[in-house]
C-alpha cells in the first residue's frame, strides 16, 4: 500500500492554523513599535547632525530594532512554534502524523520565515509612518525595502538555529535569552569584521543596520551563500535530532 | 499457556490464541513484535516482549501502572526507539524507511489526548485531517461518532477531561486507520463516560474494520471490552491469549477439607479424581453432582472425616493477582 503523500503545502496549512488566535500576533504588532519610537525619538533629538533624512531615520530605527529586538522577536516565534507542541502531549500527535520529520521541521521554519517577512513589512510601515510624522518629505528610497527583505533572509539562519534550540530545550525563556545575547554578540562580531561568519551578524548586515551606505557593497553573493549555508546546516541538525531522538511529550 | 507448580502462569508460544504454530498462519496479525526491549538508564522497562495482535481484534493490553504499556505502544508508533527487537505492523516492518507507510494506517491516542488549547475542537480536528490527508467530511463524521457536534466550536482548552478524551479519539479516527492504538482512553472519565467510551471502542472493529489495541490497568475494563489480551508486568509479557481462553482458566473447582487430607487425596486419585493440595484443602476439578456424592461417600466409608466441601471459582482478579503478584485495580 502506497503512502498518501502529505506535502509541504498541506503541512504549511496545518502550521498556519496553529497560529490562529496565537499570542505571537501581540508580540508581532507591539515589539517593532518600541524600536520605531526609540529610533524616531533619537532621530528628532539629533536632527541637527543627521542630515540624510530617510536614510538617517533608517540608521536610528535599525540601531535599536536590529541589535536588540529583531533576534529576540524571531526567538519568540521559534519558541512559540515548539511551545504549542510541548503542551498537552501534542508532540505525540505531531510525530505520529504520516509526515516526514524533514517536512515537520522545514514547515515550521517556512512558517517563521513567513511571519518574519510580515514583521519586516510591518517594520517598513512603521518606518514610513514615523518618517512622515517626523516631517520627512516624499517617500524613502526603494533600496530600504530591499534591505528589509534581505534582512528577513539574513535572519533565517538565526531562525533555524533558534528553532533547533526551542525544540531541544523545552523552554520559552531560553531561546529568547539566546536571541537577546545573539543580537549583542552579533553587533560585536560585525564591528570586528567577522560578521559574515556569524549568523546573528548576518541578519543585521542584511538589514544594513545603522548604516547609510550598503554595508555589503560587492559582498551580496557572499552574504547569500553564508546565510543559506547556516539555514541548511541548522536544518540538517534539527531534522537529524527529530529523527533519532525519542519523543518526549 | 501453562501453570507451574507454584501456580504461576506462563506463555507457551505454540498456544497463542489457542492455535498451533501452523494454525497461526490462518490468523493475520496486525501487530507483531519480536524480542522488543527498551531501557532507560539501568532500568529495563520493556523486556523481550513478543506481542501478537490479531487483525480485527480488540487487544486489551493490561498491566499495572509503570509496567511498560505506554513505552511498548510508543515503540510500535515509532515515538520511542527500541533498543532491541523488531516490530511489524500488518506484516510491514516498522523502521525509519517504512515509518510513514505504517503511520498512515495507524491512529493513536497516547498518554493523554493531544490538543491545541487555543483552538476549537473542530480546528484541532481540521489540523489532524490536513496532516492525514483525509477527506473534509471525515471531520463531521468523527465529531458525530464521538457525539461532539454541539461542542465543536468551543476552545479545546475549556473542555472537560472527558471531552478532551473524546476529541482525542475523534482525531485518532481521522483518515480511517486500520489500526488504532489507545493508551488508557478511559483515564479520568466519569462512570457514564467510561461506559460510553467502552461502547464506542467495542463498535469500531465492526463499524470500520479496525483492529484496536487498548491499554488499561483496569482488568474489569479489558474484560468488558477486549477479545484478546496481553498482560505485561515489570516490562515482561506474562500472558497473552484470547480473553475466552483466559476465562476458561477461571472455571470452577471444588475445595475439600478433611481430617486426613493425605489419605483422602490417595483415595480420590483411586476414584479417578486427581486433586492437589491448596494450603489445608484439597483442590479438585469441577465435576457432576453424582460424582461428588460418590467421592464423599467413599471417603466417609474409609473413616475420613469431611470437615468442609466448597465450590470455588477463581475470578479474573485472582488470575491477574497470581500472574503479577500485585493487587489489581478495580
Amino acid at each position: 500500500m502506497g503512502v498518501k503523500k502529505i506535502g509541504l503545502s498541506a503541512c504549511m496549512k496545518a502550521e498556519k492554523m496553529k497560529l490562529k488566535r496565537s499570542f505571537i500576533w501581540i508580540a508581532f504588532f507591539i515589539i517593532p513599535v518600541i524600536p520605531a519610537l526609540m529610533g524616531t525619538g533619537n532621530y528628532l533629538q539629533n536632527i541637527d547632525i543627521l542630515k540624510s533624512e530617510w536614510f538617517s531615520l533608517w540608521t536610528q530605527h535599525t540601531l535599536f530594532y536590529s541589535n536588540f529586538f529583531y533576534a529576540p522577536l524571531i526567538a519568540v516565534y521559534c519558541a512559540y512554534t515548539w511551545r504549542v507542541e510541548n503542551f498537552n502531549h501534542n508532540r505525540n500527535s505531531l510525530m505520529t502524523a504520516p509526515v516526514s520529520v524533514g517536512c515537520i521541521f522545514l514547515v515550521k521554519l517556512l512558517n517563521i520565515f513567513r511571519v518574519t517577512l510580515l514583521t519586516q513589512i510591518w517594520v517598513g510601515i512603521l518606518y514610513v509612518l514615523c518618517g512622515k510624522t517626523a516631517g520627512l518629505p516624499g517617500l524613502p528610497d526603494v533600496v530600504i525595502f530591499y534591505w528589509l527583505v534581505r534582512g528577513a533572509w539574513g535572519g533565517m539562519g538565526v531562525a533555524a538555529l533558534l528553532l533547533l534550540v526551542s525544540m531541544a530545550i523545552r523552554s520559552f525563556a531560553v531561546p529568547v535569552a539566546f536571541g537577546l545575547a545573539g543580537g549583542i554578540t552579533g553587533l560585536m562580531a560585525s564591528n570586528s569584521g567577522y560578521g559574515m561568519y556569524y549568523p546573528f551578524s548576518l541578519m543585521m548586515m542584511g538589514m544594513n543596520s545603522n548604516k547609510y551606505e550598503d554595508v555589503l557593497g560587492g559582498e551580496g553573493l557572499q552574504f547569500m551563500v553564508f546565510s543559506t549555508l547556516y539555514v541548511v546546516l541548522f536544518c540538517l541538525c534539527g531534522i537529524r535530532w527529530l529523527a533519532v531522538r525519542d519523543v518526549k511529550a | 499457556m501453562i501453570v507451574d507448580e507454584n501456580n504461576k502462569w506462563h506463555i507457551r508460544s505454540e498456544t497463542f490464541f489457542g492455535c498451533a504454530p501452523e494454525g497461526r498462519m490462518d490468523m493475520m496479525t496486525a501487530i507483531e513484535t519480536e524480542q522488543l526491549c527498551k531501557s532507560y538508564g539501568k532500568h529495563m522497562c520493556v523486556k523481550n516482549v513478543d506481542l501478537r495482535v490479531p487483525e480485527g481484534s480488540i487487544y486489551g493490553f493490561l498491566g499495572p501502572n509503570g509496567a511498560g504499556k505506554s513505552t511498548t505502544m510508543k515503540m510500535i508508533l515509532g515515538l520511542v526507539n527500541a533498543d532491541q527487537g523488531q516490530i511489524s505492523v500488518f506484516g510491514e516492518e516498522m523502521n525509519r524507511k517504512n515509518r510513514l507507510d505504517v503511520l498512515e494506517r495507524t491512529g493513536s491516542l497516547i498518554e493523554s489526548p493531544s490538543y491545541y488549547g487555543h483552538l476549537t475542537g473542530r480546528e484541532n480536528l481540521e489540523i489532524v485531517r490536513v496532516l492525514r490527508g483525509a477527506d473534509k467530511r471525515e471531520v463531521d463524521e468523527a465529531l458525530k461518532t464521538v457525539r461532539m457536534e454541539k461542542q465543536q466550536n468551543k476552545k479545546a482548552g475549556a473542555y472537560s477531561l472527558g471531552m478532551k478524551q473524546r476529541l482525542g479519539l475523534a482525531a485518532a479516527l481521522l483518515g480511517k486507520p486500520k489500526l488504532l492504538l489507545l493508551d488508557e482512553p478511559t483515564n479520568g472519565l466519569d462512570p457514564a463516560g467510561i461506559q460510553e467510551m467502552r461502547e464506542l471502542i467495542r463498535s469500531l472493529p465492526e463499524r470500520y474494520g479496525m483492529t484496536v489495541m487498548v491499554s488499561s490497568h483496569l482488568l474489569s475494563e479489558i474484560d468488558q471490552m477486549a477479545t484478546h489480551t496481553g498482560i505485561i508486568h515489570k516490562g515482561e509479557l506474562i500472558f497473552q491469549d484470547s480473553l475466552e481462553h483466559l476465562h476458561e482458566h477461571s472455571r470452577k473447582r471444588l475445595l475439600l477439607r478433611t481430617d486426613r487430607n493425605g489419605a483422602a487425596l490417595r483415595i480420590l486419585e483411586e476414584l479417578g479424581c486427581r486433586g492437589k493440595m491448596m494450603e489445608d484443602r484439597i483442590s479438585l476439578p469441577d465435576m457432576e453432582d453424582e460424582k461428588v456424592a460418590l467421592c464423599i461417600a467413599s471417603l466417609v466409608r474409609q473413616d475420613i472425616g469431611i470437615l468442609r466441601v466448597e465450590e470455588y471459582q477463581r475470578n479474573l482478579e485472582d488470575i491477574f493477582l497470581s500472574l503479577t503478584g500485585k493487587q489489581v485495580s478495580l
